[in-house]
């Protein structure tokens, strides 16, 4: 009877649990599975193994630049997005006028679809946009920039569409911030600079770096903006689509590129949380 | 002393002036491409080195209308969105029951593994996922598209609503309680008021998730199931800039609808998905 009564709320918690677990087995496990199988299987047939999916890629002469490109693309982004969410961050801490506003702005290009913000952005940066036609108007410049499908534009775009995840967690800890360390700081004679260098920013790594792992996720995932704005530069995601995009459809092919990316970024995460749990200096 | 007093106020406003520059720079960083696009869609014989365009038209919408079937688009897309909506939220409601009311072993394990979809790049599992629907017919469904979504939303659904149960106060319920009543009462006057909110801001974040999905849609899209997000990358693709430009003006306004709604309820940080603790 004892046992009974007290088995009752644990089959209802798994019982709750299930419909999650089902989603979280049947939308992602199993499609892993069936991609790992998948990427060692020989193209277009469901048996025998083989590991030449893997090996043909890895020892094209493209790939180290296919992978290389995803890591610079997504590592330059994930740090411009510091620099700047840390300046936004800063300055909004102090309120200004009007700072509602720019932080609603700052969540405009999360919930804008993303290819829209990019076809925005290609409008803006491309020879007749705005951008370049504000350049022209100094001497020195005298033909348009090419901004869109170069690898630095690429970056302003990630970290266009990607900064928001950095700078909402910097905020957020930021202003969680006691104000009586920074005067204790100001009182001990630390001049603003000192401050900011010795006490906020040790301070808030932590959060900038949890923003920052989103941050680069987000960049190294990225799938539509490469693919539209990328022009001659693929990144990993576009790919792995590239191969399953005309018939006949490379499944394996696509699937072992897709291991690769998921194995790089699992392994990258573990070295970034290494830093990341690191007691601070 | 009123030299000093003048220096310090040039030094301070030009403070300001500095930080205002910086904030009007990124308010034009963030929304000139959304004036770009609204430009170019009424925009006509816009060449050249021109500013603004010329001629104004109402062209591009009505080719918008008429030969990209923008209205059965929208129709798909919110479809799906609603299908997926529901179904998350459906999935997050006792999961996050669970995981916010009980205590279970390896709870911060068991919140990763679910957090998990979040993580790995979409495109890896989405390709298992459309070959499971190629077998099961679900391509070209909007069951099957929503159903695709899910994965990506229900996570949040159910990070969300966890919280949500979390933040419930056990003393309201006994309070509740000891005013007699019953558990039905209880449920219905008590806890569904209290936890509305955050099925609401949960209901807003896997729309926007859902609206807003490429990776997954595109992989289990057909004929029938075109959404707003693949029908403007497929527009892009075939050049018509000006089209695209209207397409997504249109596209964009639920997107503005749910940042109103955002900046109304929720606190904005949990947009980004609650990945503090990672």
């Amino acid at each position: 009877m004892k046992r009974g009564a007290k088995a009752r709320p644990v089959l209802i918690t798994l019982l709750m649990l299930l419909p999650g677990w089902a989603i979280f087995f049947g939308l992602f496990f199993y499609p892993m599975m069936i991609t790992v199988v998948r990427s060692l299987r020989p193209e277009g047939e469901q048996v025998g193994w083989t590991l030449e999916h893997y090996v043909r890629f890895l020892s094209e002469p493209r790939a180290r630049g296919v992978i290389v490109l995803t890591f610079v693309l997504s590592i330059a982004s994930t740090l411009c997005s510091i620099a700047f969410s840390l300046v936004l961050c800063l300055v909004l801490r102090r309120k200004p006028r009007g700072h509602r506003f720019f932080r609603l702005t700052m969540l405009v290009p999360r919930v804008v679809p993303g290819l829209i913000g990019a076809l925005g952005l290609l409008l803006l940066l491309g020879s007749r946009g705005w951008v370049n036609l504000f350049l022209l108007q100094f001497p020195f410049i005298r033909e348009p920039v090419q901004i869109n499908y170069t690898i630095p534009g690429l970056i302003l775009f990630y970290t266009w569409l990607y900064f928001p995840f950095t700078a909402v967690t910097t905020l957020s800890t930021l202003e969680s911030l006691d104000p009586a360390i920074e005067e204790a700081a100001d009182v001990a004679g630390a001049n603003r600079w000192q401050v900011l260098r010795h006490v906020i920013v040790p301070l808030i790594m932590p959060g900038i770096l949890a923003g920052s792992i989103l941050t680069f996720m987000a960049a190294f995932g990225a799938f539509s903006i490469p693919l539209i704005a990328g022009g001659n530069y693929r990144p990993l995601a576009v790919e792995i689509y590239r191969q399953i995009d005309f018939t006949p459809a490379r499944w394996s092919a696509a699937s072992a590129r897709a291991m690769i990316m998921a194995l790089l970024q699992v392994i990258f995460l573990t070295i970034y949380m290494r830093i990341l749990r690191r007691p601070a200096r | 002393m009123t030299l000093m007093r003048q220096y310090l106020r040039a030094v301070f406003n030009a403070r300001k002036l500095l930080i205002y520059t910086f904030l009007l720079c990124f308010a034009l960083a963030i929304y000139l491409p959304f004036l770009m696009i609204v430009l170019r869609s009424i925009g006509k014989e816009w060449f050249g080195k021109l500013w603004l365009p010329p001629k104004l038209t109402l062209d591009w919408y009505r080719w918008a209308v008429e030969v990209t079937n923008i209205v059965d688009i929208s129709k798909n897309t919110l479809i799906i969105a609603g299908l997926a909506v529901i179904m998350s939220t459906l999935v997050g409601i006792p999961t996050g029951w669970a995981f916010g009311r009980r205590r279970i072993p390896g709870k911060e394990l068991l919140m990763s593994m679910i957090l998990l979809p979040r993580m790995i790049p979409p495109i890896a599992y989405a390709l298992g996922v459309a070959q499971i629907f190629y077998r099961l017919h679900l391509i070209n469904t909007h069951f099957g598209v929503a159903l695709s979504h899910v994965a990506v939303c229900a996570p949040y659904a159910i990070l969300v609503l966890s919280a949500t149960f979390e933040g419930l106060d056990e003393r309201v319920l006994e309070a509740a309680a000891v005013c007699g009543a019953n558990p039905l009462r209880t449920f219905f006057h008590v806890i569904v008021p209290l936890i509305l909110p955050g099925i609401l801001s949960s209901m807003i974040f896997t729309f926007t998730t859902s609206y807003n999905e490429f990776t997954l849609t595109l992989l289990t899209y057909g004929k029938d199931t075109v959404t707003l997000p693949v029908r403007t990358y497929l527009a892009i693709g075939e050049g018509y800039w000006e089209v695209t430009s209207a397409m997504s003006v249109i596209l964009v306004i639920p997107s503005l609808i749910v940042l109103f709604l955002i900046q109304k309820q929720v606190a904005p940080e949990k947009l980004v998905g609650g990945f503090k603790g990672v």
